[in-house]
């Protein structure tokens, strides 16, 4: 399958298409609206907010982003990408965001920052909430994933959610929209197991 | 969060991985992409990469480009000389999650901040060599090429600026003679924030497990000898 990768001259590209290709799907870097296909969208990590977020409206991909999530197109966040799903970021001064999942996203608390692995699993059979993971006959991710950050998401909403014994949210699900705070692309086996599960 | 095992690696301006021992000799070890490929097949946690970056030459450059063409997924960190021109070329697509210092470290806050805005605190490391003399540390400097005194102001800023460093045991690098942790008399930094290197052994491993250190980066070893990373961690 063919994956959108938002390529605003910011993020670990490499490494996205690097785990795209490792999952037999076809990376198309985007670098503005109109290179946009229907399939789903990866927004890449390793940046700050507030350049990012210039960068995707200067492209003017922030509304196309929030139009095509709101459509139900699949959006995959990743780290940075998943911290701009909420509505604002403390880094930068402060940062307005997309606004996909209610919530914002914080320092960690007392200035740390959290690198490292962290176990990961995950059983679509066991979702209650309204999540869109495509029929597949794997249902179930069980390994470990790596994290490399500062800040943290806090949500304001219901949505499928694990929250790590430090507080910080590893990962939220939400019909089509799926951010996660760790490092996919960097979690060997583990990253490409859950690319597959999601598309 | 896990202990993590990590694997350090010394590409020369050729592109190529080399072995090194004691800080004294040098011998080529084989191309960096299977070196790569061998090492994420192994799952170690991390890779430090230590590569000639300083002054940006072209062929240092080109080892850059070429090191994101090589597909792994293991985080991955890279130093040895990062200057103000490497920090663009990294930070332009970073296929490198961490950013590793040494000379600047005494000499260059202005990078390092530059550094912090551009990757982040999460991203920086200091790689710091020792080596111990007459109940002394002494920790290298690469632009001075020597093995200096430091006062505990060293440690102070280390703290402020960097999220993680590397302790390097220089005496015992590529060896197997046993990491020397009489270094912590002289260190002043979060302990859970530490990784060593040099000379490491397994009691050495299950040692700073218990010290509850954030890891181990292995040197030569990893890719001489048979033995399971998931084991060690």
């Amino acid at each position: 399958m063919l994956v959108n990768i938002i390529d605003v001259g910011l993020g670990n590209i490499s490494s996205i298409e690097h785990w795209a290709k490792n999952c037999q799907h076809s990376p198309k870097r985007i670098t503005n609206a109109s290179q946009l296909t229907n399939d789903p969208i990866i927004i890449p990590g390793v940046a700050s907010a507030g350049e990012y977020m210039d960068r995707l409206s200067g492209l003017k991909l922030d509304k196309e982003i929030i139009r095509r999530c709101q459509s139900g197109q699949k959006i995959i966040g990743i780290c940075l990408g998943f911290q701009i799903m909420t509505n604002y970021s403390e880094e930068d001064s402060g940062v307005r965001c997309l606004g996909l999942l209610n919530g914002t996203t914080k320092y960690i608390r007392d200035k740390k920052t959290h690198n490292g692995w962290e176990d990961f699993k995950i059983d679509t059979r066991e979702v209650k909430h309204d999540v869109f993971f495509p029929k597949k006959v794997t249902k179930k991710v069980d390994g470990r994933v790596y994290f490399n950050h500062e800040l943290t998401v806090e949500l304001e909403e219901d949505v499928y959610t694990h929250i790590l014994s430090s507080g910080i949210a590893s990962y939220a699900f939400k019909n089509n929209i799926f951010g996660v705070q760790f490092h996919p692309e960097k979690s060997q086996q583990t990253g490409v197991d859950l690319l597959n599960l999601l598309i | 969060m896990s202990f993590r095992i990590g694997a350090t690696v010394l590409i020369d301006r050729n592109g190529r991985a080399i072995q090194s021992y004691s800080f004294k000799v040098k011998r080529i070890l084989g191309c960096i992409k299977y070196v790569l490929s061998f090492l994420d097949a192994y799952k170690v946690d991390e890779i430090h990469l230590i590569i000639p970056l300083k002054g940006r030459s072209n062929r240092a450059s080109k080892v850059l480009l070429e090191l994101k063409d090589i597909p792994i997924s293991t985080p991955l960190s890279v130093g040895g000389g990062v200057d103000s021109n490497s920090l663009i070329e990294i930070t332009r697509d970073p296929y490198f999650e961490r950013l590793i210092f040494n000379s600047a470290i005494f000499d260059n806050n202005e990078l390092i901040e530059q550094a912090i805005l551009k990757m982040g605190h999460q991203a920086m490391i200091a790689s710091i060599p020792f080596i111990l003399e007459k109940d002394l540390i002494k920790i290298y400097n690469s632009k001075m090429n020597k093995f200096i005194d430091v006062t505990e102001n060293f440690w102070e800023n280390l703290s402020l600026m960097f999220n993680e460093i590397i302790l390097l045991d220089a005496d015992a690098e590529g060896s197997k003679k046993g990491f020397n942790f009489e270094v912590f008399r002289f260190v002043n930094f979060p302990m859970d924030r530490i990784l060593i290197s040099g000379g490491l052994t397994k009691l050495d491993i299950n040692k700073a497990k218990k010290m509850k250190l954030a890891g181990a980066s292995l040197d030569n070893i990893t890719l001489h000898s048979e033995f399971s990373i998931k084991e060690l961690r």
